[in-house]
């Protein structure tokens, strides 16, 4: 849910570099005090739309408007955002607090000001006793916090983030995604993250643009991106899923009948009889149960890679399909490797999408 | 350095890491000692040897004649004019150098390489004849109608300093391209989003982060130009005495080893100031 009026306004945005579409009239609202997260693999776009927003490129078709100000044509230097870049790009040849202090004094504030924003972006971030350090003497984590509290300082209308947290180590960068979100509520920012780290994307944001090929496939929380994806795209970067490719042999209210290659199996979706559809489920809700309701499909246990509470199982259903099943660790009679199983899920979590034409 | 001390925890090893670095550079401390330091001590030992013992009377010379303060002068101004020029065409043409990819970058290195390797007497020479009245930029002139008559453009002090920039070029370009090389350019867009005009973000992160070359490149663009004898000779001759040709003059003509040598001490004092001036300047670069 957007809390509050459109804060920024991306509006049918195209940029082509050379012959590449690399955005695509692309529409994307985010209101005061959301974090919105950009998800996609490299080259879909997302950081091309990021500098776009900061106005590091401008686009060849579309708007930009920013707190009600259309941007679309204003340089960088007077449209008040906050970048934290990939690589930080830090003034080696400052200290901290010059760094820090950098977007202030381009704002023409007084001495008296800078000192008291430049403190409160520093304690937010937990460095205020490395001031009159130089860059080049801090860890990759203190550096990062120096990146945000740098782009903080200046109270931007957006924060925008670059991979900001891709070169810190894993445990790190788990503690800094936590962190980041508390702070950026505290001061009530509206922030877009890039990020092809799906977990990143997830744990981070109110919603979460789903990017591929120049395109948003779908903006929504990120527990709707997860569980209801829009697009085939979609369904398979975010989380894990079977697919089984078959034609649509029977649809009724919103319920098709689909013959795979592995039987026919029910699944949620509105399509003419004949049509080519791509079925798929996660694996959470694959179960190893003598159920008889919903979908089930027979088969050997053909891997099993164990993650604690539960073990990611691995069928072959036979007709070239491999079905993934998450199964709790709990049962008695844990499935083992070349075992007979079946494998059954509920078709109210089974999706059908349209098969994507040959080539794409 | 305070942090120098917390990052050598064990004094033994960084006094092993010193009679090491000593080692590796004991075959070239040597040679310098053969080849440049004693000569430099016989070099100022004739520059007070007079006919009857120690004598000063060299430099008075040379520092109490209006002709020879002039010398000075003209080497001095040479150096400026030199390095104020090549900075500038340098420092706009190491950042294409920088931003160039592939084969652009291959032939603008070449072109930045190749002159090196041709000897600085070649090079005068030409700019003798491309200069000279019947030369073909005085010929393209006239013939485009834009001048009636050939002008004078050799043994002008344009020409020497466009000979000298032009031969001297590569002496800045290199240096600052380094640096140039070195420079993530997110730093200038991080400006910009941080509410820096052009202008500002300029003076504020790329000035400061390319001293260091802009230093290097007029240390060395000054001292070469100071000493220079070639250039000045064949460019622009008798009219423009130098500190160079006032010693070779005095080697080869005056048959005055002793303020010859004088006048080598006063050229490389000038030098010494410069590069000691650089290397401080470099070194609180550094340290900031």
């Amino acid at each position: 849910m957007a809390p509050g009026a459109p804060h920024l306004v991306v509006r049918q945005v195209s940029k082509r570099f050379g012959a590449a579409h690399v955005l695509d009239r692309v529409d994307l609202t985010i209101a005061r005090g959301e974090l919105v997260t950009l998800l996609g693999p490299s080259g879909c776009g997302k950081t091309t739309l990021l500098r776009l927003i900061a106005g590091l490129e401008s686009p060849d078709a579309g708007s930009v408007e920013l707190a009600g100000r259309d941007i679309t044509r204003v340089p960088p230097h007077r449209r008040n955002v906050g970048v934290v870049f990939q690589s930080y790009a830090l003034f080696p040849h400052l200290t901290v607090y010059g760094n820090v202090a950098f977007g202030l004094k381009s704002r023409g504030r007084s001495r008296g000001e800078i000192d008291a924003a430049v403190g409160r972006a520093l304690s937010l971030v937990h460095l205020e006793h490395l001031g009159a350090r130089r860059i080049a003497a801090l860890s990759g984590g203190q550096q990062q916090r120096v990146a945000l509290a740098r782009a903080i300082a200046v109270e931007p209308d957006v924060l925008l983030f670059d991979e900001a947290l891709s070169a810190l180590d894993r445990k790190l960068r788990e503690e800094m995604q936590v962190e980041l979100r508390r702070l950026l509520r505290e001061v009530g920012a509206t922030a877009i993250f890039v990020t092809h780290d799906q977990d990143e994307a997830l744990t981070m944001s109110d919603r979460v643009a789903v990017m591929f090929a120049g395109r948003i496939e779908q903006v929504d929380e990120p527990r709707i991106v997860y569980a209801r994806p829009a697009t085939l795209f979609t369904l398979g970067f975010v989380g894990l899923s079977t697919r089984v490719s078959g034609i649509v042999a029977g649809s009724n209210n919103g319920r098709v009948e689909v013959d795979t290659a592995v039987g026919r199996l029910s699944a949620i979706g509105n399509f003419l009889i004949g049509s080519p559809v791509v079925v798929a489920v996660r694996p959470e809700h694959v179960r190893a149960a003598p159920e008889t309701a919903g979908n089930c499909v027979a088969g050997r246990v053909r891997s099993i890679v164990f993650h604690g509470s539960n073990s990611l199982v691995e069928v072959d259903a036979g007709a070239a399909t491999t079905l993934l099943a998450q199964i709790p660790n709990d049962v008695s009679a844990p499935p083992r490797v070349g075992d007979e199983i079946r494998l059954c899920w509920p078709v109210a979590e089974t999706f059908a999408f349209p098969m994507p034409e040959a080539g794409a | 350095m305070t942090h120098a001390a917390a990052q050598a925890p064990a004094g033994k090893i960084v006094d092993r890491d010193r009679s090491a670095a000593l080692a590796f550079l004991a075959p070239s401390l040597l040679f310098l000692l053969v080849a440049f330091v004693t000569p430099l001590i016989l070099l100022l030992g004739v520059s007070l040897a007079g006919p009857s013992g120690l004598s000063l009377d060299a430099y008075g010379k040379l520092l109490g004649t209006g002709y020879y303060l002039t010398v000075i002068w003209n080497s001095l101004r040479l150096a400026l004019l030199t390095t104020i020029f090549a900075l500038a065409i340098a420092y706009p043409a190491a950042f294409a150098l920088a931003r160039a990819r592939g084969m652009v970058r291959t032939a603008l290195l070449t072109c930045l390489f190749l002159p090196l390797a041709a000897s600085v007497i070649v090079k005068a020479f030409a700019w003798t004849i491309l200069l000279r009245s019947d030369g073909i930029v005085n010929r393209i002139l006239v013939g485009l109608g834009l001048i009636e008559a050939p002008i004078r453009m050799i043994f002008t002090e344009t020409a020497l300093i466009v000979g000298s920039v032009n031969i001297f070029l590569p002496f800045m370009i290199l240096p600052i391209y380094a640096v140039v090389t070195q420079l993530d350019r997110r730093l200038s867009e991080a400006a910009a989003t941080l509410g820096a005009p052009p202008i500002a973000a300029f003076l504020k992160v790329t000035l400061p982060l390319t001293l260091p070359g802009i230093i290097a490149g007029v240390a060395l663009v000054f001292s070469l130009s100071v000493s220079a004898y070639v250039v000045p000779t064949l460019l622009i001759g008798e009219r423009y005495p130098t500190l160079a040709s006032t010693i070779a003059k005095a080697y080869l003509l005056a048959r005055d080893p002793q303020f010859g040598a004088a006048a080598g001490v006063a050229l490389l004092v000038i030098a010494l100031i410069v590069v000691t001036l650089s290397a401080r300047l470099a070194g609180r670069e550094n340290s900031r």
